[in-house]
């Protein structure tokens, strides 16, 4: 029948032409204005969640603390940070500058690093600073120039910077180590205010262990460094197989299994200096302490003599005396900072842990070396 | 021996050998450090569009019998086109002054090139480095990336030296000395952290100390495991030994440790183990100290 098609040909035909949605424009990438770029600074909002080294980085920081014993190696580290990752990919040595307090040697390092990071810009190396890194011995790293360097640094820079810590007693025990250290928030605050009495100490919790946290670090290669050191280390074919020489480039090594003192003695000392010092720094402390008790007892003394004083004479119906300014009277020292025992705790903590790592691979060679079972 | 314009002959010329630290000594063998390397290849890595090979200078140090061992590198700038090879020394200059106040002890020794042929700049760059150094001779190592088709990669070093009948800068002819790699024992560790990173081991970073001796051990019983069977066949017949292997493992497991009953050996442990002890309560009374600063009323 031709009534029904009509009849919804009729109602189809009388429905408003159904309106093409308009498309949503396509979103339209635009660079952001240079201008711009400082406000909307999209990568400042990622935070960092790990530290990338390149090898090569890796090999130099390696070589320039084997080569500054002695005096502690420190240099700078370039790279990008993408993407919550700080790319570490290239790194230089600062000059070692004797007197910190000498205003031209100060300069003369701001003078290097930025003729240096000029140089390496035209090779089209990265330019950007990330960070910066240390090399110490047997775990002290917790010292006052790398917490100052590692503030303003944390301040100028767009991630707060790094600071990379190579230990290089551990390295030569036959463990590459290598962490990230940043500020604590809480420890920036604390720094900031330079207010370190032991009631800010109580308000941010701190301890020397929250002083810095660590960033997870991943060790990158490029493949051709990753080619070239398969090529270093295959061993060459040879008719002849000799036992003295090595036939590659690269042979295993096997230094981890030695039996040695392993630097006991030196790092025992270091404990007992770290205390020593440690003690001294409580000693001053503790004195200084009593002398504010001391002068706070005399000063509270002071204003309750006072007010019975006043209360006295109401009684007796003469003016009051005014209630002197108390601070004027009673020079009430400032309650000392203890950002030194804290640090210097740290020290501690970090020697006695090298120890006892130490002393634990020690301990499960000279078991597994004794062969026979002695109970 | 001086060149005789006169004669027709071509003579190579080659330092004499001396005893003595004399200046003029051509260089004998070179070391490399690692580090060098690693900074080659980066740099040649970061190369621009247009450059085939990338250039730098290395630095290093001498001894007195020839040995010049390469401790680090520097890229420098430079341009080639099919008519002319340009340098930038300025910043050859500035570079090196940076290098030299971190490191006193580093000097410019030769420069190096990626790209294994040796072409006419090379010579010119060869005679100019030269000149740098003067009375030194300047050693020149190519580095083969390997990269392109049927090229092995590897690292040679070269000394030149005038041939020709006109000494003219270009007219010289590399003489290739040995050359290996080198490092200390410290950055040994640091070598097997990459070459194990490279080969793609999941191995969580930063291992402790314990899992790298437990690495060690592994590998060690693998070792032992593999000569154990290489006994067992030789034993049954299915393969001939070899005299000097059997020596070998002879004289290696004839070692014994009794005398290490004897002697100092147990009371090192007995130190040890309190050594260990000492420390573990170190740490827990700092731990405890700094709980009680904050435990105080102020």
């Amino acid at each position: 029948m031709s009534a029904p098609p009509s009849m919804a040909a009729a109602i189809a035909a009388s429905l408003p032409a159904p309106q093409s949605a308009p498309t949503p424009a396509g979103p339209t990438y635009e660079a952001i204005p240079a201008s711009m770029s400082k406000v909307i600074d999209i990568e400042a909002d990622i935070p960092l969640a790990c530290v990338q080294l390149d090898g090569m980085v890796v090999s130099k920081i390696i070589k320039h603390a084997r080569e500054a014993h002695g005096t502690s190696a420190h240099g700078v580290l370039l790279g990008l940070d993408l993407d919550g990752t700080l790319e570490v990919s290239n790194s230089f040595p600062l000059p070692h500058h004797i007197n910190d307090d000498d205003d031209k040697s100060v300069k003369g390092v701001a003078r290097y690093q930025a003729s240096m990071l000029r140089s390496l810009k035209e090779v089209q190396a990265d330019d950007s600073v990330v960070g910066f890194y240390q090399a110490m011995a047997l775990g002290s790293f917790y010292n006052q120039t790398l917490v100052e360097t590692q503030a303003i640094q944390q301040e100028k820079l767009r991630h707060g910077g790094v600071v990379i810590v190579h230990d290089i007693s551990r390295t030569a025990r036959g463990n590459a180590a290598f962490r990230a250290f940043r500020l604590t928030k809480a420890f920036l605050d604390a720094y900031k205010r330079n207010n370190f009495s032991t009631e800010s100490l109580i308000n941010h919790r701190m301890t020397f262990s929250s002083i810095l946290e660590e960033i997870p670090i991943r060790i990158r290669t490029s493949p051709l460094l990753g080619a070239f050191l398969d090529t270093l280390s295959a061993p060459s074919v040879s008719a002849e197989p000799s036992f003295a020489k090595p036939s590659s480039a690269l042979p295993p090594s096997f230094s981890v299994l030695n039996l040695g003192t392993n630097n006991v003695s030196k790092n025992l000392e270091q404990i007992i200096e770290a205390m020593d010092a440690y003690k001294t720094e409580e000693g001053n402390l503790a004195y200084m302490q009593r002398q504010i008790a001391r002068e706070k007892g005399k000063a509270d003394a002071y204003v309750a003599k006072r007010k019975d004083d006043n209360a006295a004479r109401i009684a007796q119906g003469l003016a009051p005396l005014p209630e002197e300014d108390v601070s004027r009277l009673f020079k009430i020292p400032v309650e000392p900072s203890r950002l030194d025992s804290m640090l210097l705790l740290g020290r501690i903590d970090a020697y006695s842990k090298t120890l006892e790592e130490t002393s634990s691979t020690a301990l499960v060679k000279m078991y597994a070396s004794r062969g026979s079972a002695v109970v | 021996m001086p060149l005789v314009p006169e004669t027709s002959a071509l003579t190579i010329q080659n330092g004499s050998p001396g005893f003595l630290s004399t200046p003029g000594r051509t260089p004998t063998s070179v070391t490399v450090h690692p580090v060098a390397l690693f900074t080659i290849l980066d740099h040649y890595l970061r190369r621009t569009e247009s450059q085939d090979r990338v250039i730098g200078t290395l630095l290093g140090t001498r001894s007195d019998t020839g040995e010049i061992e390469v401790r680090s590198a520097f890229a420098v700038l430079h341009s080639e086109t099919a008519e002319q090879v340009a340098v930038d020394m300025e910043y050859h200059h500035t570079m090196y002054e940076l290098h030299h106040k971190v490191n006193p002890k580093e000097v410019i020794v030769g420069w190096y090139s990626t790209g294994s042929n040796l072409n006419t700049y090379s010579a010119l760059i060869q005679n100019f480095y030269s000149q740098e150094i003067a009375p030194h001779q300047a050693v020149h190592l190519a580095l083969n990336t390997g990269v392109e088709e049927g090229q092995q990669s590897g690292v040679k070093a070269y000394v030149s030296s005038p041939i020709g009948v006109t000494p003219k800068p270009e007219n010289a002819v590399f003489l290739p000395i040995p050359c290996e790699l080198q490092f200390k024992e410290t950055e040994r560790s640091g070598l097997d952290l990459l070459s194990s990173v490279s080969n793609g081991s999941t191995d969580a970073y930063p291992a402790t100390d314990l899992d790298i001796l437990e690495r060690s051990l592994q590998s060690v019983s693998d070792m032992l495991d593999r000569v154990l069977s290489y006994v067992r066949q030789v034993l049954v017949g299915e393969v001939k030994g070899n005299a000097a292997v059997g020596r070998y493992l002879m004289n290696t497991f004839g070692a014994s440790t009794d005398e290490l009953e004897k002697g100092a050996f147990n009371t090192s442990l007995q130190d040890t183990l309190m050594v260990s002890y000492l420390a573990n309560l170190v740490r827990s009374q700092a731990e405890v100290s700094t709980r009680l600063a904050l435990a105080t009323a102020s």
